[in-house]
C-alpha cells in the first residue's frame, strides 16, 4: 500500500514508460527502420542508390573532379579523341566533354528533381485536401487531371514549350505542369481508401480540422507509394529534357546537360566519325536513370505492406 | 449495354468542348493575325488595309469572343481546320498528306512489339525465378531506362553508317514509289520504336499471365491430363491475354507521342517530325491543331477500348 501513495521519481517514470512500451510490442527504432532494412536487403536498389549519390555528388563537386572549364572553348583542340589530358576527348569547338558531363548532370538532375518534387507539391496537396473533402472541388479537379491527362504528354509539353518559350525555368513549369496528373491520381485514390478509417472518423468526432486531418494524419499513411512515384517521375522528367534537349527544343543549347549534349549527334559526321562526342552522355543518361529506377523498385517493394514476408 | 455506350459517349462530349476550347483560346492569344489562318496568304497579299478590314467583319472576327469561337468550331467539326502561317496550305491537307507515314510506323512497331511482348512475358511468367526470367525482366528495365533515341542512334550507327546495310533516313527517296520499296527504311525506325514499347508490353504480359496460370481452372485442365504446353498456352494464354490486348489497343494513340523523337532521329516524314519542325518555326495554328487532333484520337481510343472490355467483361456496366 505504501508504493502506491509514494511520489514516484522521475527515474521510476521512464521505467514505467519502457516497460509499457515493452508490453504493447513498441519500438520506434525498430520500427521506423523496417523499410530501410528491407531497402538495404535488395542489392540492385543499394547498388543504384550508391551510383545515383555518387553523380549527384560527383555533378554537385564538379570543380573538385576536373580542371576544365565545361563552356570554355578551346579551337586549337577541336574533335580530339581521349587522350591523357582530354579523358573523354572534347567536341566541336574544342570543350573537354568530360567535364560538359559531370557540369551538365547539375542541371539535368536539378531539372528531373526539381520537376518531380514540383509535381508532388502540386499533386499530392491538391489530390490529399480534394480527396479528402469529396463533392463539386474534387470533380472540378479530377476533370481538369483528365484533360491533361488524355494529351501524349510529348505533345503537350511542345505545344507549351511553343507558347511559353525556352528556359530552364519554363522547362521545369512545363514538365510540372504536365505532370503532376499521376502523383494527383494516386494520392486521391489513396486517400479515398483512407478516409473510410475508423481513426479518421474519430479525428472527426474530436472536432479537428480538416486540413488538419488530411494533412497531418491521413497523409503520412500514404507517403510510401508518394515517395515510389516522386523517385519514378524523376526517372521520367531526365529523360524527357534528354529528348527534348536532344531536339533542340530543352534547356537553351548554350547551358550544358546531358540532353544538349546529345543535340550534337544530329549531324550524321559526327555520329560516325566522333562516338565519344555524344555516346558517353548517352550512356550516362542511361545508367542514371536505370539507377533511379531500381532505387523506386526497390522503394515500391519495401514500402508495399501487402509484400512484407 | 446500349445505354452504357449511350452514356459513355455523351460523356465525351463536354470534354471535347472543353479542349477545343482550350485550343481556340490559344490561337487567339498567340501572336499572328487571325486572317492569315483563315485565309491563303496570297490572297491577303493583295488586299487593301480597308478591304481587310471588311473581310474581317464578314468572316465574323470583329464579333464577340464566344461567336468567334462558335464559328470556329463548327468549321473543325466541317473539317475546316485552317491554314498554315508559314506555307499557307491548309492544315487537313498538311496533315493528310503526312498521316500515312506516321501510321505506318506506329502499326508496324505495334505489331512487332505485342508478339515479342507477349511472348516474352509469357516465356518469362512459365519460367517464373529462372536465368530466363531474371534476363527478360532486366531486358524490360533497360528497355525503360533509356531514351528511345539512343538506341535509335547506335542502330544508325552500326547498321546504316558502318555495315551500310540499310539506309540512313527518310522514307521515300525519288524515283522509287512502290510500297516496297520503303520497307528497307522502315526496318530501324520501327524496330527501335518496337523495342522500346516490348519492355512495356512484356511485364504486363507477364503479371497477367502469372494471373492466369493461378487460377482455378488450370489445376482442373491439368488434372484432366491435358498436355503442359496445351494447358499453358491454349487455357492460360487465352485468358491472359483479353488485358495484354486491350493495353495493346490503348497504345495505338499514344504512340503518336512515341513517335515524336524516333522520327526525328531517322528523318522519317510523319506527324512527329511535322510537329517538331512547325514547333521549331512557331506556326502556332498547326502545333495546335496537331495537338488537338492528338487528344481527340486518345479520347477515342479510350472510347472504343471500354467498348471492347464491356463487351468482353459484362460486370462494368453494372457500375
Amino acid at each position: 500500500m505504501s508504493r502506491e501513495t509514494k511520489p514516484k521519481s522521475n527515474l521510476d517514470k521512464r521505467f514505467d514508460l519502457i516497460r509499457d512500451r515493452e508490453v504493447f510490442g513498441y519500438n520506434p527504432k525498430e520500427s521506423g527502420n523496417r523499410a530501410f532494412k528491407k531497402l538495404k536487403s535488395n542489392r540492385l536498389a543499394v547498388i543504384g542508390l550508391i551510383f545515383v549519390l555518387a553523380i549527384i555528388f560527383t555533378s554537385i563537386f564538379a570543380p573538385l573532379f576536373t580542371k576544365y572549364n565545361p563552356q570554355k572553348v578551346d579551337l586549337r583542340n577541336m574533335l580530339k579523341p581521349p587522350s591523357a589530358e582530354h579523358i573523354l576527348g572534347t567536341d566541336k569547338i574544342g570543350r573537354d566533354i568530360y567535364a560538359r558531363i559531370i557540369y551538365g548532370g547539375r542541371i539535368s538532375i536539378l531539372v528531373g528533381l526539381g520537376s518531380a518534387l514540383g509535381a508532388a507539391l502540386i499533386g499530392v496537396s491538391i489530390g490529399a485536401y480534394t480527396g479528402y473533402r469529396g463533392g463539386w472541388w474534387d470533380s472540378i479537379f479530377l476533370r481538369i487531371s483528365e484533360i491533361v491527362m488524355s494529351f501524349p504528354q510529348i505533345i503537350l509539353v511542345l505545344l507549351l514549350v511553343t507558347i511559353l518559350g525556352q528556359s530552364l525555368m519554363n522547362l521545369i513549369i512545363i514538365f510540372t505542369l504536365t505532370g503532376w496528373g499521376s502523383l494527383y491520381r494516386m494520392t486521391r485514390a489513396q486517400m479515398l481508401s483512407l478516409r473510410e478509417e475508423e481513426y479518421v472518423q474519430a479525428l472527426r468526432a474530436f472536432g479537428l480540422s480538416r486540413p488538419r486531418i488530411c494533412f497531418k494524419h491521413i497523409l503520412p499513411n500514404a507517403l510510401g507509394p508518394i515517395m515510389v512515384n516522386i523517385t519514378l517521375s524523376t526517372a521520367m522528367f531526365i529523360l524527357q529534357e534528354a529528348g527534348l534537349s536532344f531536339l533542340g527544343l530543352g534547356v537553351p543549347l548554350n547551358i550544358p546537360t546531358w540532353g544538349n549534349i546529345l543535340n550534337v549527334a544530329q549531324d550524321l559526321r559526327i555520329l560516325q566519325n566522333y562516338w565519344w562526342v555524344w555516346l558517353p552522355s548517352g550512356i550516362t543518361i542511361s545508367l542514371f536513370v536505370l539507377a533511379i529506377n531500381f532505387v523506386g523498385d526497390g522503394l515500391r517493394d519495401s514500402t508495399d505492406p501487402t509484400l512484407h514476408g | 449495354m446500349f445505354v452504357y455506350f449511350l452514356r459513355r459517349f455523351i460523356s465525351l462530349i463536354p470534354m471535347v468542348l472543353v479542349l477545343s476550347f482550350l485550343i481556340y483560346l490559344g490561337l487567339e492569344l498567340t501572336p499572328g493575325d487571325a486572317v492569315s489562318f483563315m485565309v491563303p496568304p496570297d490572297q491577303i497579299a493583295n488586299l487593301k488595309p480597308e478591304d481587310l478590314e471588311k473581310m474581317r467583319d464578314s468572316l465574323g472576327l470583329n464579333d464577340p469572343f464566344f461567336i468567334r469561337y462558335l464559328n470556329w468550331l463548327s468549321g473543325v467539326l466541317q473539317g475546316d481546320f485552317g491554314y498554315s502561317l508559314a506555307s499557307g496550305v491548309a492544315i487537313k491537307d498538311i496533315v493528310l498528306d503526312r498521316l500515312p507515314a506516321t501510321l505506318e510506323l506506329s502499326i508496324a512497331a505495334l505489331i512487332i512489339s505485342s508478339l515479342l511482348g507477349v511472348l516474352f512475358g509469357t516465356l518469362s511468367a512459365l519460367y517464373r525465378g529462372s536465368i530466363t526470367d531474371n534476363f527478360f525482366t532486366l531486358f524490360g528495365m533497360i528497355g525503360v531506362s533509356v531514351p528511345e533515341f539512343i538506341f535509335g542512334l547506335i542502330a544508325l550507327v552500326i547498321f546504316a553508317l558502318n555495315l551500310e546495310w540499310l539506309p540512313v533516313g527518310q522514307r521515300l527517296l525519288p524515283g522509287y514509289n512502290s510500297y516496297w520499296d520503303h520497307m528497307p527504311h522502315l526496318i530501324m525506325p520501327a524496330g527501335v520504336l518496337a523495342l522500346m514499347m516490348t519492355a512495356g508490353v512484356m511485364r504486363y504480359a507477364r503479371s497477367s499471365m502469372l494471373d492466369s496460370l493461378n487460377k482455378e481452372f488450370i489445376r482442373t485442365a491439368r488434372s484432366k491430363g491435358i498436355p503442359e504446353w496445351r494447358v499453358n498456352f491454349v487455357h492460360g494464354l487465352r485468358v491472359a491475354l483479353i488485358p495484354i490486348a486491350v493495353l495493346i489497343g490503348f497504345r495505338l494513340p499514344m504512340l503518336i507521342g512515341g513517335t515524336v523523337i524516333i522520327e526525328q532521329v531517322f528523318q522519317w516524314p510523319g506527324i512527329g517530325e511535322l510537329f517538331v519542325y512547325n514547333v521549331r518555326s512557331q506556326n502556332y495554328p498547326l502545333v495546335m491543331m496537331i495537338a488537338f487532333f492528338s487528344v481527340i484520337a486518345v479520347l477515342l481510343a479510350s472510347f472504343l477500348i471500354d467498348l471492347v472490355t464491356a463487351i468482353l467483361d459484362p460486370r462494368i456496366k453494372l457500375e
